[in-house]
């Protein structure tokens, strides 16, 4: 077969590269993050934290599995590579075990934040049109389904169901842009 | 292209529109962009989820303590009145012994035989003794939504009783023959979810035994039907079925949590036997059940000082309620039951670490005695005004308090028993005992501390449940009284598992229910379930949505309740009385009026509409809140909203007052329960007031107050669906397509349709105005808690329908609720099955 020539990928035309930005970089060192929230934003973090807090004594910890959900919660969406890197690229067993209280958390999350651009509407939308075929504006139900639980940070089954419960249409078409909309509406 | 091996990258392949390949890496990308999305997507879900429970939960236990304070207080006036007081009257019945009759003198009151049943009757009917084929029809009966002849009832019922008194306090069961066990949790009156459990696991038999672990009662609309049905089959197969006493088989707490109202609604005639009946037979239900010696089932936990032994030897049916102590002296009314009854000592900071993870307090004496003396203090100012009318009356003074009451004791205890002066700290022993293994809930720390929140039994931890599975020789106990999202949960090192029956129990969508099928390997095998149509085709973020509109509509609710307190809350952070506040100040001074240890942060984007920017205009904020319009404007509205924001404990007085059960009490019972309520909320109900309530709640004019009726006038409406409704109706009435008694877009099949968004169609002329006028009010500042006349928009059917028992908030008063539909019900979803 001929080989193809892969492309290299445009930042400006497709979605955001998945790795961080500068692949070579240094560990994430908390002490060398800035805080630059504001104390009424620290609060609200607070009440979040302690939402997700689980410990018998609410000691305001958190354990490391947590940590993503949380930043997640809070507005971000990093990857799980992203999440990985402001834990200290913890091992898979440390995950369940390991906690942190929320002076550690807050230099994470303002990484995160102050990171990369957090992906727009249009960028999401960008990111399915790959998959849409027939420039129709949907995409194969099915397809998206493979690829979700395939490439990338795959997903599972049951994640890959919940996500789409609902969505496809009788010809197991999803029509992406309404699709967007209930993701970022939640 | 050759055959062989497809390779990932060419499997992979994208082509678009054009044909041509689309790079791997851009699909890569892609793919992991809406990764990233949907996985922020999940954890704001779970955010709300966690939310959500904790709603739904401290409200709950915040009820649950209002319910204690109340009796507590009662109990206090009952010791401190004179015994010709009136109001003592009106409810020392409670406090009363369990009068003392032989058994044949009970039969003959709880006599059938000469209920005729009428030809009429198409409901099922039963001969004794019963056989599997009538219980089977029994419960398709039910399912058909029949109701059995109140005659069969009392029959059954004294068939129930004359069994269960025969029946030890400790079930033993065994798994020999390799027999499966199943045991189940909590049904609260959910008696499709009974249903359910029978159709996939097959119906009690002497083949499959059951193991019913407490609560069928209270909250649910069907409990009489779930009763009805597992006595019938214990009736049948007294070898094969056990039930054990819940917290709710206890009449005081049904007449705050729906129980007794239902049976009076459905038994009109007989109800108030068939309570009674009751009442002895939930005191003669066994406590615990063991299994081959191993596993122990029991509906609320342990203490640090259970002790099977002792449990095996006392004479449960003299507790009748965990509310009431065997006898009443000082002694034991000032034990377990007065901690629970304190506002000042109520943990504020951190509480919702006590809900899930209590603190510890100190040592148990300490805490005993330091409440009493809060509480006393609180009681005295504000019954001092009652006792000071008394005193002439009487040699009562409150400065002799301990003398006084040792008198009073003296006087009262020959009303009871004559063996009352024997009673010793025994009873008081084996009463603590009891309350411990029905309303005890586990903690993860270690250690033993009374559960204050609830109000009887205690927190255990871990130490506690070895220590305990050592000594007794056990490895393991099943418990239910807690709620839990999947229906079952392990903690204690999967020591302790909590098994929970009832789904849907805060809002359909909520939780699962399970059960437990244990065999002779005595491992347990969990089978889950939801049931309802209504969550059928529903998503997970589709329940979630409902449970967490239904959380936070109960949430709005109790913040408008507290509007004068949360005013003069925020006023202390607003001394300019700008009517402005920051967030921050805001979240403040609600979790210091409402006490709940809500994030209120993150449910600020939720209940605040107009998030502008971080000051806050709460005048507006109230407006937009809620809710009904002023009716009676001469009302003065602290009292309306202290008397809605009470009005369970309304409820439960005036049930209390009802002494014969009847659903209505007089005038004269009125107004003096209104002052006892005057009393105890330390607010001020003048004698106008009361007439003024009187007046317009005496529809039928005979002198007595229907109470189904009187709450019902306190019912707060959800602006936003008072709109909608009336611009449907003026749709509808433009359109002239549907009759006008239809309702609003919800499918046929919810019960919710029944109801009425729109206004009655008779009164539609009268009411538009009135509603015209409402909105006017509302713009000025004016009172928006109202006392409904008959014409008012909303007519209630709600009582009858599903979701106002069901998933309407079970704490708040349910009647009362308007609930709410949301249009995700309606849709048929095709996602997947929940």
């Amino acid at each position: 077969m001929a080989p193809k020539k892969k492309e290299e990928p445009k930042p400006a035309a497709a979605p955001k590269p998945p790795e961080p930005e500068p692949p070579k970089e240094p560990e994430f060192n908390p002490a060398e993050v800035q805080i630059e929230f504001t104390a009424e934003q620290i609060e609200d973090f607070k009440d979040a934290f302690q939402l997700f807090d689980r410990t018998p004594t609410n000691e305001m910890k958190i354990t490391f599995a947590q940590c993503g959900d949380l930043i997640r919660a809070l507005g971000q969406n990093p990857t799980n590579a992203e999440v990985l890197k402001v834990l200290g690229k913890p091992k898979a067993e440390d995950m369940q075990v390991k906690m942190l209280d929320f002076d550690q958390f807050l230099p994470m999350h303002q990484h995160i934040c102050k990171a990369k651009d957090r992906g727009t509407f249009e960028d999401f939308v960008e990111g399915l049109r790959v998959f849409d075929k027939e420039g129709n504006g949907t995409v194969m139900g099915a397809e998206l389904r493979h690829v979700l639980a395939t490439l990338g940070e795959k997903m599972k089954e049951d994640e890959v169901e919940q996500l789409m419960a609902g969505q496809e249409d009788a010809n197991g078409c999803i029509n992406y842009e309404a699709f967007v909309k209930h993701v970022m509406a939640g | 292209m050759g055959s062989g091996v497809t390779k990932t990258s060419e499997f992979n392949k994208r082509y678009d529109r054009d044909g041509n390949v689309i790079p791997a890496a851009l699909t890569m990308k892609a793919a992991v962009m809406i990764q990233r999305w949907y996985r922020q997507y999940v954890a704001r879900m779970e955010v709300r989820r966690r939310y959500t429970w904790n709603i739904f939960q401290s409200i709950e236990y915040s009820d649950l303590q209002d319910q204690i304070k109340l009796y507590n207080f009662l109990g206090y006036l009952v010791d401190n009145f004179t015994p010709s007081s009136s109001e003592r009257n009106l409810i020392s019945h409670i406090f009363r012994e369990n009068e003392v009759c032989r058994d044949a003198e009970w039969e003959r009151y709880f006599s059938y035989a000469n209920i005729e049943v009428p030809d009429i009757y198409s409901g099922p009917r039963l001969s004794f003794p019963l056989d599997m084929a009538q219980v089977a029809n029994l419960a398709e009966a039910f399912k058909n939504k029949q109701q059995l002849h109140s005659r069969y009832v009392l029959q059954l019922l004294l068939e129930t009783w004359k069994l269960l008194r025969v029946l030890p306090n400790i079930n033993r069961v065994s798994t020999c023959h390799s027999k499966e066990i199943t045991i189940c949790g909590d049904l609260h009156g959910q008696l499709e979810d009974l249903l359910l459990i029978f159709y996939k696991n097959g119906m009690p038999s002497l083949e499959k035994p059951y193991i019913f672990n407490g609560d069928y009662v209270d909250r649910g609309k069907d409990s009489i039907e779930i009763l009805l049905i597992l006595f019938a089959f214990l009736l049948v197969y007294p070898g094969d079925v056990y039930l054990n006493r819940g917290n709710h088989e206890d009449h005081i707490i049904n007449l705050r949590y729906g129980f007794t109202k239902e049976v009076l609604k459905k038994y009109k005639m007989h109800g108030k036997r068939i309570l009674k009946l009751l009442q002895k037979i939930f005191s003669w239900l066994p406590l615990v059940t063991v299994i081959d010696h191993r596993v122990l089932v029991v509906h609320g936990g342990i203490s640090d000082s259970t002790d099977l032994s002792l449990i095996a030897r006392v004479d449960r049916h003299k507790y009748v309620s965990a509310m009431r102590p065997p006898k009443k002296s000082s002694a034991s009314r000032t034990n377990l039951y007065r901690p629970a009854v304190y506002d000042e000592m109520m943990i504020s900071k951190n509480r919702r670490g006590s809900l899930m993870f209590p603190k510890p307090l100190g040592s148990r004496d300490s805490f005993q005695r330091r409440s009493l003396q809060n509480f006393s203090s609180t009681i005295t100012r504000t019954v001092e005004e009652e006792l000071e009318i008394r005193r002439r009356q009487s040699e009562f003074s409150l400065s002799s308090f301990s003398r006084s009451h040792q008198i009073l004791n003296l006087s009262l205890s020959s009303e009871s028993e004559p063996d009352s002066s024997e009673f010793t700290n025994t009873n008081n022993d084996e009463w603590k005992q009891i309350l411990d293994l029905l309303w005890s809930d586990p903690m993860s720390q270690d250690g033993c501390i009374p559960n204050e929140i609830r109000g009887g039994g205690c927190y255990w931890g871990p130490d506690v449940t070895e220590d305990f599975l050592n000594r007794h020789n056990l490895q393991l106990i099943i418990r239910s009284h807690e709620c839990k999202q999947d229906g079952y949960e392990f903690c204690h090192n999967r020591n302790v598992l909590t098994i929970f029956s009832a789904s849907n129990y805060y809002e359909v969508g909520s939780n699962r229910g399970a059960f437990i099928r244990l065999g002779p390997d005595l491992v347990p095998y969990f089978v889950q379930y939801q049931a309802t149509g209504m969550t059928r085709g529903l998503s997970f973020s589709q329940s979630m949505k409902r449970t967490e509109h239904t959380a936070l509509k109960v949430l709005r609710e109790q913040l408008f309740a507290h509007k004068s307190d949360l005013i003069s809350a925020f006023q202390v952070f607003d001394k300019e009385k700008t009517g402005l506040i920051s967030l921050d100040n805001w979240a403040a001074a609600i979790e210091r009026v409402l006490r709940l240890d809500l994030p209120w942060l993150v449910l600020h984007a939720q209940l605040v509409s107009n998030t502008s920017d971080d000051l806050l205009d709460y005048h507006a904020w109230f407006r937009d809140l809620a809710l009904k319009k002023p009716g009676c404007e001469h009302i003065e509205q602290t009292l309306l909203e202290a008397l809605y924001r009470h009005r369970s404990t309304m409820e439960t007085i005036f049930r209390i007052v009802d002494t014969d059960n009847s659903g209505f009490i007089t005038f004269e019972d009125f107004r003096q329960t209104l002052k006892l309520l005057s009393a105890y909320l330390n607010i001020e109900i003048s004698d106008e007031a009361v007439n003024e309530l009187v007046i317009n709640t005496d529809t039928n004019n005979d002198g007595s107050i229907d109470i189904d009726e009187f709450m019902e006038a306190f019912r707060l409406v959800d602006k936003s669906r008072l709109e909608r409704g009336r611009s449907l109706l003026k749709f509808k009435q433009e359109n002239q397509d549907l009759p006008q008694e239809e309702q609003t877009p919800q499918t046929a099949e919810s019960a919710a349709s029944q109801n009425v968004q729109s206004p009655d169609p008779k009164t539609s002329d009268s009411s538009d105005p009135q509603t015209a006028d409402s909105l006017d009010s509302q713009t000025r500042d004016s009172p928006v808690l109202q006392r409904a006349d008959s014409s008012y928009l909303q007519t209630g059917t709600s009582q009858d329908s599903k979701t106002a028992e069901c998933s309407a908030p079970q704490t708040a008063d349910s009647p009362g609720l308007q609930t709410d539909s949301p249009s995700s019900q309606t849709s048929d979803s095709s996602g997947s099955r929940t």
